[in-house]
């Protein structure tokens, strides 16, 4: 026991608490690792991978989504790596993904423009078509996934048309031969010297439709997509001058029905 | 180096204005519109025999004005012609409608034909296409009791103005080819 006592007393303590202190820093060292922190080697591993991905991006052979990109460009800034290059490389790639949704959102708003032109045609039903034929361009556009409101909404509408269409074709048929042979009968009567009768006429196919004053639309000409039409009029206007010239020089095309089934909008082509 | 990009600059613009001013209307658009601005003038025709005609009501006959004067530019004027004068009288459209109207015979014709194209509709810089019409016009003024008192043949040019414009109809754009007439000037007058 007297020894023990006496090797205490010869112990160096100044020489024990530097290595216990380098012990604590090594520990210290050893736990950095685990809490998340990286070695130099590893910083410099993740430097190169973002530089590849966004050379990637910049060259456009990034096979990421856009919304992926912008998130990899966000995900690099927020390490702050302190790197020149790559900090470069990083704003290019912004550059180019900017320039991407530009042109994503321009194709994007040609596309809604198109579709909402055609929509429009569609509702009018221009080109004469069937039920069946209208529903095969509805859903064309509805396979463009345009996402958007007013789409949406011309979609509904012309959807509820051609439910319209097969319920009662035959009756709209029947209104179009109606209207043409109410327009021919102005003409003749007019030609005949008969204004009274003309006027009657007039006032006869004013019923069809929603007010006096409904558009009427003469086409011109009809090349691909583009329709040239004269001056818009309206149906007293049209009817007036059918009486005037003696002369019907258009076809009925097309035309809208409002929720009383009259006529809102009317749509003429040059014989 | 700018300077150079500058010069590049100015053989871009001047070609984009080249551009602009050629004629793009397909063929088959561009006889609509000349179609159209013939119509036009025929409508007028037979709006001027509804006006001259003293057997159409007063009211017909004002709108039918109003129809007429429509198809004209905003201050156009009429030439006006008789045997009986050599000097041609140029009236407002409006002017002009009212004294055809009061025109002092019993009975008035009035027949326009040979209307044709005199110089083709072209296009302008600012988009706008323009052309000549010519038309000759038969005028006969008759008497209850003498007959035909005065007839005479004018041969009359009428400037048409075509522009494309659009407007927006129940939510469709639509493009639309505005004819107007401009003046109609007197070229000559014989029996």
């Amino acid at each position: 026991m007297t020894k023990i006592v006496n090797r205490l007393k010869f112990v160096n303590w100044q020489h024990f608490v530097v290595i216990t202190l380098i012990a604590v820093v090594a520990m210290s060292f050893d736990s950095c690792k685990s809490s998340g922190k990286l070695t130099n080697k590893e910083k410099k591993a993740q430097i190169e991978m973002y530089k590849k991905k966004m050379k990637e991006i910049i060259n456009g052979t990034t096979t990421l989504s856009l919304e992926d990109q912008e998130a990899l460009i966000a995900e690099a800034i927020n390490k702050n790596f302190g790197d020149e290059k790559l900090n470069d490389l990083i704003l290019k790639a912004q550059q180019v993904t900017k320039k991407a949704y530009a042109a994503f959102e321009k194709d994007n708003q040609a596309k809604v423009a198109a579709a909402r032109n055609k929509l429009f045609d569609l509702l009018v039903n221009k080109q004469n078509l069937s039920a069946d034929q209208l529903e095969d361009e509805m859903n064309k556009i509805k396979a463009l996934n345009l996402g958007n409101t007013e789409i949406d909404e011309l979609l509904e509408r012309l959807e509820k048309k051609i439910g319209e269409m097969r319920g009662y074709n035959t009756m709209e048929m029947k209104l179009k031969d109606k209207i043409e042979s109410i327009f021919q009968s102005i003409v003749d009567a007019s030609k005949a010297g008969n204004t009274s009768m003309a006027n009657s006429r007039i006032d006869a196919v004013l019923n069809y439709f929603s007010a006096p004053d409904v558009p009427v639309l003469i086409i011109i000409s009809r090349e691909g997509s583009i329709v040239d039409y004269d001056k818009p009029t309206t149906i007293q206007d049209y009817l007036n001058f059918l009486k005037d010239q003696k002369e019907n020089r258009n076809n009925l095309d097309s035309y809208e029905l409002d929720d009383a089934g009259k006529i809102k909008v009317l749509d003429l082509i040059k014989k | 180096m700018k300077r150079t990009m500058v010069i590049v600059g100015l053989i871009f613009l001047s070609v984009g204005l080249f551009a602009q001013g050629n004629d793009d209307l397909s063929p088959q658009r561009k006889q609509a519109i000349d179609s159209l601005a013939l119509e036009k003038v025929r409508d007028l025709s037979k709006y001027i025999s509804i006006i001259g005609n003293k057997d159409t009501p007063w009211s017909e006959a004002q709108r039918v004005i109003e129809r007429a004067v429509e198809l004209f530019m905003p201050g156009s004027e009429m030439g006006v012609s008789s045997l009986s004068r050599p000097e041609v009288h140029y009236y407002k459209l409006r002017e002009y409608f009212d004294r055809l109207m009061q025109l002092n015979y019993d009975r008035v014709v009035i027949d326009w034909y040979k209307i044709q194209y005199v110089s083709d509709l072209e296009r302008q810089p600012d988009g706008t296409y323009v052309g000549v019409i010519t038309v000759f016009q038969r005028f006969q003024g008759y008497d209850k009791e003498k007959g035909l008192v005065y007839e005479d043949t004018t041969k009359k040019d009428i400037t048409v103005y075509v522009k494309r414009k659009e407007t927006q109809i129940g939510g469709r754009l639509i493009g639309f080819w505005d004819v107007l007439l401009g003046d109609i000037r007197v070229k000559e007058t014989s029996k």
